[in-house]
């Protein structure tokens, strides 16, 4: 097979009403070589004019981008969950087997812990979700720098470019973004999350060690902020690497000594997608 | 939302509700009556004329009628008591990169894109429901900008409180400052988060003038390519109108003429149903679709529903093209059944557009509103006449000349002006000779201590546009920023600064410095993040203009942000004026909010407030003066009298040019401006964000009292830490006056003079600093 090149590599960034990151997550994979579509819903499930239609299968990667799909009223991410799963789970399925690089971000992340699709211990998407997102610990919107810590051992598809161990800054905002598990769960699903090497990201602070609020800004399990699937290729995280993908957008540039014309920490989330892909060819 | 009725009105014989009323042959009273049971709020010249207008058409006027000449002519939207003066001091300045003063102002950013910008106050509905209240004014001035064809990019939220912790008489109808504070914020989050518009900047600001008038400003800015620009007009009688967005409700009946009014204690009763209800799940596709129709070039105009609703809009966009217009009424898409055609026109409900286009354009602007599942409507035709016609159920239920309806009264009332306090009754307050804890206190008092509470509430990094930040400093450890910049373009470096500035003490004892002095704050923190000013926006919020004083506090306050406008060449493309924040304890504080933007040439220049290393020399730039009046010293620590700090335009010119240039040639590594708490209070926060120490003596900065070089407020200051190899350089570009004052170093912040003045831990004057609104709002 030819090799693709990175512009080759379609990335469905999609997005329904008050999906509000679609721009800066297009921008992210934009800025690493691929070619970012932002796509809504309907045109994927084929409700609108046939010139607007879409097919999943005809992108390399899709990414859940951030903000508050259809409000999240009902709870973060479960409305937009709903609409994929009664009409896209096929696709999705189809998507995630053939290990197509799948992130979720912030919002996103809550959408496919709701669809089941992570941490999906079991299957590509399971019945019910077997984690949730909930309200942050000190029960406020948080938006404020984070520091992470790369957890994974290699199997996440969108760390691989990260040394194990290496500390990067990705912003937090989110008012709900505290895993959990169910209380009968809790040990055994921290258990296969460590075992599978599916923690990617933990909250650290300044010092690199596991630290307290504001620095684990949700009370999440385990200090976790990211998780990928048993195979590495679906992940999702609550900060948000697509708003740091330059060094100009850090918050602390003007102090760090670190070239502002530079790249910024959230890059190599997209840059190692885009290795992913085209080393699969 | 129901009408009392008079016995002057008469239902009309239809299957739904319209009446005629009888205003021909009714005497001053009737007519008096006439306004107040119809919530018209017109005075009674006003009626007069309105009843000469219907005596010439010989005929009465509908219900419909008499309700849009009420919104038409309120205060809100025609400037009545204002414009005389607007004219003279504000729209005359002219500047070459204004290319718009629509719905909000536009500006040019480069030869390509222009940004748009708009500030405008929602005081009334939030003191009445704060939450929906604040929410619906982030909504409302999202339209604004967005119907100059401009996508939306940042909101600005100054907003102003009685004390957190206020134990006075709180009067009937008024809820409790802490309450407000909830509110408003978690509107201004809720709604900012959900569209997805980072909230960068604003302001909390805390006074007993703000306990029975709290003020919600709102401001919004930008971007749009400068051949999307888009006129707030039709382009002829080819065009139809096409409502776009949320259905119309009862909510938001009769919002502007209760926006021009003084609130009683029976306003919550009567005037719930003024505020509007807030959805950012529609607004959020609404702004995706009007753009993209907008783009692709399928509209001739757009223009927002906001206050007055579909009465002020059809009428405006048709009169701004030189037409008129036909309305179809029955076909608006309503919320519930039953709705009167007057209640149809005037309603405010939100997330509203009206779009003029071609008829051959209406399929494919359905179909892109179809996809985002956005409501879209053809309500009505342009037509050649300059009147509004509106037919519902089969009959004309209003028909009226637009010049008539639109050109509102115009007043030139009586202003007075007091004297403002001197020099000659200047009282110093007592405070002990160490000033540590006269600084404590201050870094601790509300209006100057972190606002991290509010800051983290708001999403500011979505868009991921923010190169500098509202918080500045070590991570976990920051201080104050001065301006936000934001870099709106993926391929070019060229940013906008964007800072408010408003100081309603100084306004309150001399509304002429206070004016000025907003544009000077403004100015200063756009120059101290390496900005050049550019344009201005203003949000004016005063008392009853009807009261001599309270109208020449707003008059003397606007002839200061003009002269300053003028003579640092900035322009004032767009603004908004609120009257009658005036609850029955008294006026509110008057509070000139000015939202400055500046044109940053390349935003890797820009420059924070915190120290950065050890060894560098710290200068203050600019005239300290004994301009103790107002300042956050005298209010503290209760000094009186004093001369209000005001603004020599020439040195705040050279200023802000000096301080371009030095950051240009990278010479400074941080600057903050010197405002409330003066020069002690910034070098503290330097500090506090660098978690650095210094040590100051302030013998250079001349022959002043200790406490006034501390805490003066003279404005066009400035504090920079200059990069230590490079001194020379900064003393041959810097042409404003700069004394030496200290060096970055240590972990003690140590002010002298002729004796140690404040000697304490950069730890204590964090925690001071950092803690008092998190333990007074919890």
């Amino acid at each position: 097979m030819r090799q693709l090149k990175p512009n080759e590599i379609k990335v469905c960034v999609l997005r329904i009403e008050g999906t509000n990151c679609e721009e800066e997550t297009a921008a992210a994979f934009a800025s690493v070589g691929a070619s970012p579509e932002k796509v809504h819903l309907k045109q994927l499930i084929h409700q609108c004019p046939k010139e607007m239609r879409r097919d999943l299968a005809d992108y390399q990667m899709l990414a859940l981008p951030g903000g508050f799909a259809a409000g999240d009223y009902v709870r973060a991410g479960a409305i937009l969950a709903a609409r994929m799963k009664s009409a896209l789970s096929n696709e999705l399925k189809a998507f995630v087997e053939k290990e197509k690089p799948i992130i979720g971000i912030c919002n996103g992340f809550q959408v496919l812990v709701e669809l089941g699709m992570l941490p999906g211990f079991d299957e590509a998407i399971s019945r019910e979700p077997q984690a949730a997102l909930y309200t942050n610990d000190s029960a406020r919107f948080e938006c404020i720098p984070t520091l992470l810590k790369n957890e994974n051992n290699g199997k996440c598809a969108f760390t691989r470019n990260l040394g194990k161990g290496k500390v990067v800054m990705f912003p937090s905002a989110h008012g709900e973004g505290k895993l959990m598990f169910s209380s009968e769960h809790e040990r055994d699903y921290l258990n296969r999350l460590e075992k599978n090497d599916q923690v990617v990201f933990r909250f650290v602070g300044p010092d690199g060690s596991y630290a307290g609020y504001p620095w684990l800004p949700n009370g999440a399990i385990s200090s976790i902020a990211g998780i990928c699937n048993p195979a590495g290729n679906v992940m999702g995280l609550m900060p948000h690497p697509e708003r740091v993908v330059n060094r100009i957008t850090h918050p602390d540039w003007t102090r760090s000594g670190l070239d502002p014309s530079g790249e910024g920490d959230g890059r190599v989330i997209f840059q190692s997608a885009v290795d992913h892909v085209l080393r699969k060819g | 939302m129901r009408m009392s009725l008079t016995a002057l009105m008469h239902k009309l014989p239809f299957g739904f509700e319209l009446f005629e009323i009888d205003i021909l042959a009714a005497n001053d009273s009737q007519l008096k009556e006439i306004s107040s049971t119809m919530g018209l709020n017109l005075s009674l010249e006003e009626m007069k004329v309105v009843q000469r207008y219907f005596a010439s058409k010989m005929r009465h006027p509908t219900d419909v009628e008499l309700q849009s000449i009420g919104q038409a002519w309120s205060e809100h939207c025609c400037y009545k008591s204002s414009k005389v003066f607007l004219r003279e001091h504000i729209f005359n300045i002219s500047h070459p990169d204004v290319l718009a003063k629509g719905d909000a102002g536009v500006m040019a950013f480069d030869s390509e894109y222009a940004y748009a910008l708009r500030v405008e106050s929602h005081n009334h509905p939030s003191a009445i429901e704060p939450y929906g209240g604040a929410a619906t004014g982030i909504g409302g001035i999202v339209r604004d900008v967005l119907c100059m064809g401009a996508q939306p990019i940042a909101l600005v939220d100054p907003l102003f409180f009685g004390p957190i912790d206020y134990q006075g008489e709180i009067p009937p109808g008024v809820k409790s400052p802490k309450y407000l504070i909830g509110g408003v914020v978690a509107g201004i989050r809720d709604y900012g988060n959900r569209i997805g518009i980072p909230t960068i900047a604003g302001g909390l600001f805390f006074d007993e003038g703000y306990v029975g008038n709290i003020l919600v400003n709102v401001g919004c800015i930008g971007m749009v390519k400068k051949s999307d620009l888009v006129k707030n007009a039709v382009k002829g009688t080819g065009d139809v109108m096409i409502l776009v967005g949320g259905r119309t409700g009862r909510d938001g009946i009769h919002g502007v003429t209760f926006a021009s009014a003084v609130l009683s204690s029976a306003s919550e009763e009567e005037s719930r149903g003024a505020v509007q209800l807030g959805d950012p799940i529609m607004k959020e596709p609404l702004i995706h679709a009007c753009l993209e129709v907008n783009s692709k070039g399928l509209i001739h105009g757009m223009k927002d529903l906001g206050g007055g609703g579909l009465s002020c809009v059809v009428g405006e966009m048709a009169l701004s093209g030189g037409c008129g217009a036909e309305v179809e009424l029955d076909r608006v898409p309503t919320k519930e059944p039953g709705l009167a055609p007057w209640e149809i026109w005037v309603s405010e409900s939100q997330e509203r557009m009206m779009l003029a286009a071609p008829q051959s354009n209406v399929a494919r602007i359905m179909e892109i509103f179809d996809l985002w599942d956005v409501p879209a409507t053809v309500i009505g035709k342009v037509i050649k006449d300059t009147v509004v016609k509106l037919n519902f159920g089969g009959q004309r239920v209003f028909e009226m000349d637009l010049e008539f309806l639109t050109k509102g009264p115009e007043y030139c009332r009586p202003s007075s002006v007091s004297p403002p306090p001197s020099l000659k009754e200047e009282m110093f307050p007592q405070v002990p000779r160490d000033l540590t804890d006269a600084l404590l206190k201050l870094l601790a008092d509300p209006n100057i201590a972190s606002k991290e509470w509010v800051v983290r509430y708001y999403d500011h990094e979505v868009r991921g546009n923010l190169v500098i930040k509202p918080m500045q400093g070590k991570l976990g450890l920051r201080g104050p920023g001065d301006a936000t910049v934001l870099k709106p373009l993926q391929d070019s470096w060229r940013g906008l600064a964007i800072a408010i500035g408003v100081n309603p003490w100084f306004t309150a004892l001399d509304p002429y410095k206070g004016g000025m002095t907003s544009v000077d704050e403004a100015c200063r923190n756009i120059a101290a993040v390496g900005g050049m000013p550019h344009s201005l926006t203003d949000c004016l919020n005063f008392g009853n203009p009807e009261k001599p004083e309270r109208l020449g506090e707003f008059r003397s306050a606007v002839k200061g942000i003009g002269d300053v406008a003028s003579a640092l060449s900035l322009a004032i493309p767009s603004g908004n004026v609120s009257f009658y924040n005036e609850a029955s304890i008294g006026a509110c504080l008057p509070t000139a909010t000015v939202l400055g933007v500046g044109l940053v040439p390349d935003v890797r220049k820009c420059v924070t407030t915190d120290l950065k290393e050890e060894g560098n020399p710290i200068y203050v730039i600019g005239e300290t003066r004994q301009e103790m009046a107002g300042t956050a010293f005298f209010r503290i620590f209760g000094g009186k009298g004093g001369v209000v700090p005001g603004v020599v335009t020439s040195q705040l010119a050279q200023g802000i040019s000096s301080l371009n240039e030095c950051m240009e040639r990278s010479l400074l590594r941080s600057c903050h401006d010197l405002s409330d708490g003066g020069a002690a209070v910034a070098l503290a926060e330097m500090c506090i964000g660098g978690d650095i120490g210094v040590n100051a003596n302030l013998e250079a900065m001349g022959k002043l009292a200790p406490a006034v070089k501390m805490f003066s407020e003279s404005n066009s200051r400035w504090l920079v830490e200059v990069d230590r190899n490079r001194e020379q350089e900064f003393l041959q570009r810097m042409k404003a006056p700069a004394a030496r004052i200290g060096t970055v170093g240590g972990k003690m912040m140590v002010i002298e003079d002729s004796d140690v003045l404040v000697d304490v831990e950069v730890s204590a004057l964090r925690k001071a600093w950092s803690e008092p609104l998190w333990k007074l709002l919890g």
